[in-house]
Formats: structure tokens, sequence, C-alpha cells
């Protein structure tokens, strides 16, 4: 019942923010979940070891949204080394909810996991 | 709507009386799988309790029980559909059904297989499969109202072996004509088999009247059982298929090199099959046997008609079905600038249960529907006006709160 907090984001999710292709980026990803048809794209410009900007394109649900867009402000300026450690905990807490339902944990994952593959593309530099 | 008397056999349905989320459960998700009656439920117990036991192997009494059971399940399914009973092969679902068949055909290099973008992915990857043998698959298209394009089976390649489409479209509710198809196909040399999933349990199906080689279904989408399916084989061609699993019960003698195969329908049963299964679809068989057919369908056809008609009346709705010809009570729905998955959320807390996303047709859903998922309501006996109601009053709620119509 704690999902309903996503609710809230109603807001964020229709005009969610770092959304939209950049000029600017190093690497991009896809994010794809069969049984949704949730699809975006991450757009990854790097700084050294960190992160300087993370953006996102592309359409899903209320909760793959608010996710893909929180973690993209959040990621802003964090270590690439911190991104492969990340999981749905993570998620929740940018969400601020302490549980996901099984059925929409994807939701809440796709992002994540586009954007852990393409810190994992660009490698150890 | 008074082809059957609905408040009575809702009684039969003990899930129906749950609450769901402090609401009256409104079950809506029928063509994912159908609510089983107690007269299957409490019959799969007393298959446990009575007649346990292995079929068609030992011949003590329990066993002659069992093997009874079992065959009388295929005599009910062979009468449900007018086949004979070894033309009925039991499997797990209509997805082996089509698997079992894709690979036993006789398909080789340049053969054509014509399935079509109505299909669901189990009527599509099989035979997408193929193509590393050289086998050519087709997709035959739909039109604006979904129905399929019939010209393109009057026009089609010698080259075509198998024709092969679903009955009702799980996703837009089209329900195809499958025996002019077939008798277009036959014309024309290819085999017809008919993806019956979503219409054995709605409407009467005759696989002599429809002329098909071979018919698929779930046991599970009719008041059955989970993991107990149908193949239909018209007995007439089944020499030309090749065997699939192979193992115990499928042959007549085994010496270590040489291998009498069994006759069908056992050639196609290797290993210990799903006893339970087979009788309880013969139960439920019984059960849509009693309220008659002909009184579903057209029970159906009224429910589909209503939720079509109110479901119209809502602004802010973009809805996919209940244009072809022919359809069922099966409505595909986004609300405008709500993601399906939000919308089957706002509606489950309100105990609605309603299905989203892709329906497993994902390439009819983003090519033909052009979104990335869909609501879809599917409905079936022992749904009401009033369910239909209360969804609709829901609905318009969720459009004024959250859409962007």
């Amino acid at each position: 019942m704690d999902e309903d907090k996503v609710y809230e984001f109603l807001d964020l999710y229709r005009n969610p923010e770092q959304f939209g292709k950049p000029k600017d980026f190093d690497v991009e990803e896809e994010g794809f979940s069969e049984s949704c048809g949730d699809n975006f794209t991450v757009y990854l410009k790097f700084d050294g070891d960190s992160i300087r900007d993370v953006h996102f394109e592309g359409s899903g649900c209320i909760i793959s949204t608010v996710s893909i867009s929180k973690l993209c402000s959040a990621l802003r300026g964090r270590r690439r080394s911190s991104v492969p450690k990340m999981g749905i905990d993570d998620v929740k807490k940018l969400l601020g909810v302490k549980t996901i339902s099984m059925s929409r944990a994807r939701c809440a994952t796709v992002g994540l996991d586009a954007i852990k593959l393409a810190v994992e593309k660009t490698g150890d530099e | 709507m008074n082809s059957l008397n609905v408040q009575r056999l809702r009684k039969d349905f003990p899930i129906l009386k749950k609450k769901v989320n402090g609401h009256n459960l409104i079950y809506f998700d029928s063509a994912a799988t159908s609510q089983k009656p107690k007269q299957v439920i409490d019959g799969i117990k007393y298959f446990y309790e009575n007649l346990n036991s292995n079929p068609l192997r030992s011949i003590h009494y329990l066993a002659e029980r069992a093997t009874e059971a079992y065959s009388d399940a295929r005599d009910k399914v062979a009468k449900f559909i007018n086949a004979a009973p070894e033309e009925i092969v039991f499997v797990r679902n209509t997805t082996e059904a089509i698997n079992l068949l894709s690979f036993a055909l006789p398909l080789a290099k340049d053969d054509i297989v014509a399935t079509t973008y109505l299909e669901h992915h189990s009527n599509l990857l099989p035979w997408f499969n193929l193509r590393n043998k050289g086998v050519m698959v087709e997709i035959v298209d739909v039109d604006k109202n979904m129905d399929l394009d019939l010209s393109y089976y009057e026009d089609m390649s010698e080259k075509t072996k198998l024709v092969t489409l679903s009955h009702e479209s799980n996703v837009s509710g089209t329900i195809n004509d499958a025996k002019k198809i077939s008798r277009i196909a036959h014309k024309k040399g290819a085999m017809v088999l008919v993806d019956a999933a979503q219409s054995v349990p709605h409407l009467p199906v005759d696989v002599k009247e429809l002329d098909v080689d071979f018919l698929a279904f779930s046991g599970h989408k009719m008041l059955g059982p989970f993991g107990i399916g149908v193949l239909y084989v018209r007995k007439s061609i089944s020499n030309q298929l090749s065997n699939f699993l192979s193992g115990g019960e499928m042959i007549k003698s085994v010496r270590l090199n040489d291998v009498v195969y069994a006759d069908l329908p056992n050639r196609f049963e290797a290993g210990t099959q799903n006893i339970e299964g087979a009788y309880g679809l013969g139960l439920a068989i019984d059960y849509l046997n009693a309220i008659g057919m002909r009184n579903v369908e057209k029970y159906g056809h009224a429910l589909a008609l209503e939720l079509f008609e109110k479901m119209g009346q809502i602004k802010g709705l973009e809805i996919y079905g209940g244009k072809s010809r022919n359809f069922g009570a099966i409505a595909a729905f986004n609300v405008k600038g709500l993601h399906s998955h939000d919308v089957a959320y706002f509606l489950d807390k309100k105990g609605i249960a309603i299905r989203s996303g892709f329906h497993c047709a994902q390439p009819f859903v983003e090519d033909k529907l052009r979104v990335n998922g869909a609501c879809r309501a599917s409905l079936y006996l022992y749904n009401t006006s009033h369910e239909i109601d209360t969804f609709c009053g829901e609905l318009k709620k969720i459009v004024n709160t959250y859409g962007r119509g």
C-alpha cells in the first residue's frame, strides 16, 4: 500500500526532471520492459571518475518514469563506481517508499538497469 | 441478458465472494485465466481422494479407475468440439500444442507458414524458430477495424504449407472467420491450424464445421485447471506428423534396434500425463454443457455489446476493440495520458482486476494499436451488467482525476 505514495509523483510524471536527449553525452543505453512496454533511453556524460550529467527520454508508467527521473537527478556528480552497487533499495529510498510489489519491481528498476549497463559499457578509464 | 441465470451460477464460483482491497472483487481478466466453479475445485479433491493412480499402466483397481477417468475426459473433450476421441491429444496448454506442431509438421526450406498480426506470441515464435531451417513466415495484415485481410489467403503462394490463425484475438477481441479461411487455404493445398484459446471457452466450436486440421486450446481459460490443454489433430493427416517428445506410453513396442510407435493420440503423449488436469477439464466441460454453449455465446455477446457501448460514452478513453465484424467481450483500451499499468493499479485499489501491458502480442500492440501497452478488460459468463457499470464508473473517476483527455 506503500506504493500509493508513488502516485503523489503525478506532477513529476507529467514533467519529469532530466528529460530529453542532451547535445553532449558519452554513452547512451536502452532500458526496456517486455511485460510493460516501458521504453527508455539514458544518456550519460562523464567527467573522469564521476558522472557529470544523466538524462533520459522515452515513456513508461508512473513508477518507472518517476524512478528513472529521480535517479538521473540523484546521480549527477556521483562517482561512477557507486552505480554498479545500486539496487532496488536505492530506488525505494529515492521514492520514499518501504515496499514495492513484485509485479512493479521491474518498473522501478528499468531505468537503473539501463544506467548500470551504460556505466559498465564505458568500463574503467 | 437472460440466456443464463448469472446470479445463480455466480454462487458456484467461491472466489467471486472475495473482497479485494475492501471492495467486492470484479474479475475482468478471464482472457488471462478464468475462475473455477466449485464443481471443478471439489472434483480435483475427489480425484485425489478416490481415483488417484497412474493410468494406462498398472492393472489394479485404482489404475483402472484412473484410466477410466482419463479416457472419459478425452471423450468429453472430443464430443465438445465434435471430434473423435483419438483425435484429442492432451498437452499442457495452447502454447505447448502449437510448439508440438512446429516440431511435428513436415515443414522444410522455402515452405511458407502464414500466421497473422492478431497472434499471441505463442503463434508467432514457434514459427519464427523454423526460419533457421529455411521456412518462411508471412504475417497476414489487419485493417483499421482489426479484421484480417482475407485477400491474402485468396492470393497466397502455393508454397504455403500451413495457415495458422487465432479464432479470437486476445487483444482486439476479433473473432476471425476460421471456416472461410480454412476453405480457401485447403483449396490452395495448405493445412490449417486454429488457436482457439479464446474461442472454445466462449462459443460453440465444431472442428468438422470449421473443417480445420488442427485446433489448440487451454483448459484454464474455460473453467478448468491449469496445466491441461488440448491439441485436436485431424486423424487422416496424423501420419504426416513426426514425433515430438519420446518416452513412456507413446510406443507399441521397444527393442534396442526396432521401435514401433503408438497411434494417435498416445504417440504425442509421452510420459505420465496430467490426469488430474484432464479430469478437471472434463468437469469444466460438464459445467459448460449444463449451461449450453449457445447460451454462453449469447450471454457473452450481450456483455460485449454493453461493455463497448458504456465504455464508448467515457471521454478520455482510447478503445481499440469492438469494431471488427465479429468480436468477443475483450476490450483493449487506454486512458489518455496514463500508462496501462497505472490504470490497472488504480482499478485494483477498487477491487477490479484487469490486465495491462502487451498481452503477449507485442507486434500487434506496437505496430497496429501504436501504443506501448494497453489495458484489457475481458469478461466471462459470471460477469454482470452491474459490474460493467461499477467498472465504467471507476474508469470515469480515473479519467477525471489523472487522465489528460
